[in-house]
């Protein structure tokens, strides 16, 4: 009986041990998926820079600049 | 073999077992109790390990919510050349995992004099983590933050930058540091022999710092940042400025000036293009400062739009002859005509009537000669005489805009007041931190409605019938004012060949919604602020109103 609590409790602990073990590798598995989160949004955040889509709109699309707005005012008419 | 023999022989064994027994237990006793406490922190130190967590720095974000600085993570690479066993094997695999050249980093890990060298500072994860898995001795790895501005050039100024240990070290990285930076957190780790992490046995949680959200928008900074690179190159001028503000809130829209840099190369940059000259330097206004003396003439009833005056090309002031700047008889002028047509006599006929002491007082309730508190470091307070300093000829040229020097910020905040009905905003460029409440506006009342009307009508004159004509946006009603000063020069007088030209207004006339002052310094071919810095506004300004579906008046 001894012998199977020793043995139990030592499976425990090596469970533990395996789930620690886990956690820390989802930690830096987390700590990675982070870092290529801010990576890719760095690559977004240069890629929708205004000046960036200006500059491939007129360089390599060949567009120009939009013309002046018009505005209308429209007046309610009374019945 | 006798039994006596074999007793002899078995005792001796005893002896013997006894013996070892003895040393084995006093070698355990050593071990337990005198070694105890040394070899049981020998043994912490071999399976634990404290690693530093460091914080995330904020985000800095624009009024619309685009990133204009984030932060990245990265790891940095260090040695100890005194356990590196291998400097050849090491320096080539760094060459191949971070790209470095291994002629450069061997003899840097070949030097046993050096206990820590940095390998190199930031390296990116995938790399810094290849070379990790070899486990080469004497390298060590650390987690580290790296600052990336993906905008690249717009904003830089603004913005700042952060050095390698990720602080604020200029502009508003270096003004919001506290607040973008949090606080470093610490995990104990217990490992196993071939350094994997068994167990977190202790930790203590840090704190990432919080985001900020700006006033600035990112497409009109940008477009005013290329309309004054264009300006600056077509006037071949040593630099130039421009400040885009809401009157109503005081919210800086775009801070640029050109020279700029791209924020992620500072350290290659010099150092004369780092700084804000928009906010640390200041310039002698010219034309621009004649509002203070006739709004001051307004308010306090000395003048109104219509008083009429007699005046010559030239009038003697103590030891200066002041002139205006076309050549012409005499001729009388209204108070009106006086600032459209920007009469340096008309000025300081006003000024002399009101006095020394009451111009003074107009110009501090303007803002000048004191920081306007914007939100970003090294502001200058501009340089404004006090009244006992001044000399006979003082009056003569203050009011218009001589023998003082100001910051752009200041003439923007002071235009902006005659913009908002009277009303001085203090500017500001951080709307809110994180999720917190918008930053309180600092406001105060420096003229009356009617008065900031009247000055309203008399720069709108400057647009439609001045010499500002070239600052005119199709559909917009622009009022504004163009200036042109000479700089001062090293010997004490002023240079007949540097000016700053510059020209300051708003848009829509009737009801603003932009401030926009432009500065252009040492112009070459044209020194006017009318020519060189009038159609600058314009472009801006038309972009501008486009962009923020600002209706035409």
């Amino acid at each position: 009986m001894v012998a199977t609590l020793l043995a139990g409790i030592v499976a425990l602990n090596v469970a533990v041990l395996r789930l620690n073990m886990q956690v820390e590798q989802l930690d830096g598995q987390r700590d990675r998926l982070v870092s290529q989160r801010e990576d890719l949004q760095s690559q977004l955040s240069t890629a929708a820079a205004a000046g960036r889509i200006e500059q491939v709109a007129t360089g390599t699309l060949g567009l120009g600049a939009p013309e002046s707005t018009t505005y209308l005012e429209l007046r309610h008419r009374r019945r | 073999m006798s039994t006596r023999v074999a007793n002899r022989r078995i005792r001796l064994l005893v002896a013997i077992f006894a013996a070892v027994f003895a040393l084995a237990l006093l070698r355990a006793g050593w071990l337990q109790a005198v070694r105890a406490q040394a070899l049981g922190s020998l043994g912490t130190s071999q399976h634990r390990e404290t690693v530093a967590v460091p914080p995330h720095r904020g985000t800095i974000y624009d009024r619309l919510g685009v990133e204009l600085a984030i932060g990245s993570r990265a790891i940095t690479v260090y040695a100890n050349p005194r356990q590196v066993t291998d400097p050849r094997a090491a320096a080539l695999a760094v060459e191949r995992d971070l790209g470095l050249e291994a002629d450069e980093v061997y003899p840097v890990l070949a030097d046993r004099s050096n206990g820590f060298v940095y390998v190199q500072r930031q390296a990116g994860p995938e790399g810094a983590e290849a070379l990790q898995r070899r486990k080469i001795p004497g390298l060590g790895f650390y987690p580290e933050e790296r600052r990336i501005y993906p905008q690249r050039r717009v904003g830089a100024s603004v913005l700042g930058y952060a050095g390698v240990d990720n602080k604020g070290l200029a502009g508003l990285e270096l003004e919001l540091d506290k607040t973008l930076t949090g606080s470093r957190g610490e995990k104990t780790v217990v490992k196993d022999p071939f350094g994997r992490t068994l167990e977190v046995v202790d930790s203590k949680p840090g704190k990432d710092g919080k985001d900020v959200y700006l006033t600035i928008d990112h497409s009109i900074q940008g477009q005013v940042e290329r309309v004054l690179r264009e300006t600056r190159e077509r006037w071949a001028a040593k630099a130039a400025s421009a400040v885009v503000m809401d009157p109503q809130t005081g919210g800086i829209l775009a801070l640029a000036v050109e020279p700029g840099y791209d924020a992620n190369r500072f350290p290659r940059v010099a150092q004369d293009r780092l700084r804000n000259r928009a906010v640390t330097d200041t310039y002698e206004p010219g034309s621009t400062f004649k509002i203070v003396t006739i709004s001051g003439a307004l308010e306090t009833g000395l003048v109104t739009p219509s008083s009429r005056f007699t005046l010559p090309y030239s009038i003697q002031v103590a030891d200066r002859k002041i002139h205006d700047a076309e050549l012409r008889g005499t001729q009388t002028m209204t108070t009106d005509d006086i600032l459209s047509r920007s009469s340096n006599v008309g000025v300081v006929t006003i000024a002399e009537a009101l006095g020394r002491d009451r111009i003074t007082q107009w110009i501090r309730r303007f803002g000048f000669g004191r920081p306007t508190g914007v939100d970003f470091p090294g502001e200058s307070k501009g340089i404004v005489l006090r009244p006992e300093k001044w000399s006979g000829s003082t009056i003569g040229n203050v009011p218009i805009g001589q023998g003082i020097a100001v910051t752009p910020m200041q003439m923007v905040a002071a235009y902006g007041a005659i913009a908002n009905k009277g009303i001085w905003v203090q500017p500001h460029l951080v709307e809110r931190v994180g999720g917190g409440r918008e930053v309180r506006e600092v406001r105060r009342r420096i003229l009356s409605r009617k008065t900031s009307k009247q000055v309203r009508g008399m720069l709108r004159e400057v647009v439609e019938e001045g010499s500002g004509m070239e600052a005119q946006v199709p559909g917009y009603r622009i009022a504004g004012k163009t200036g042109t000063a000479a700089k001062p020069d090293a010997s004490g007088g002023y240079s007949t060949s540097a000016y700053v030209g510059s020209f300051v207004g708003f848009v829509p006339a009737k009801d603003p919604r932009l401030v926009i002052l432009v500065t252009v310094d040492e112009p070459r071919g044209a020194i006017w602020g009318g020519v060189v810095a009038a159609p600058a506004f314009a472009e801006i300004a038309k972009f501008a109103l486009q962009y923020l579906e600002i209706p035409p008046d």
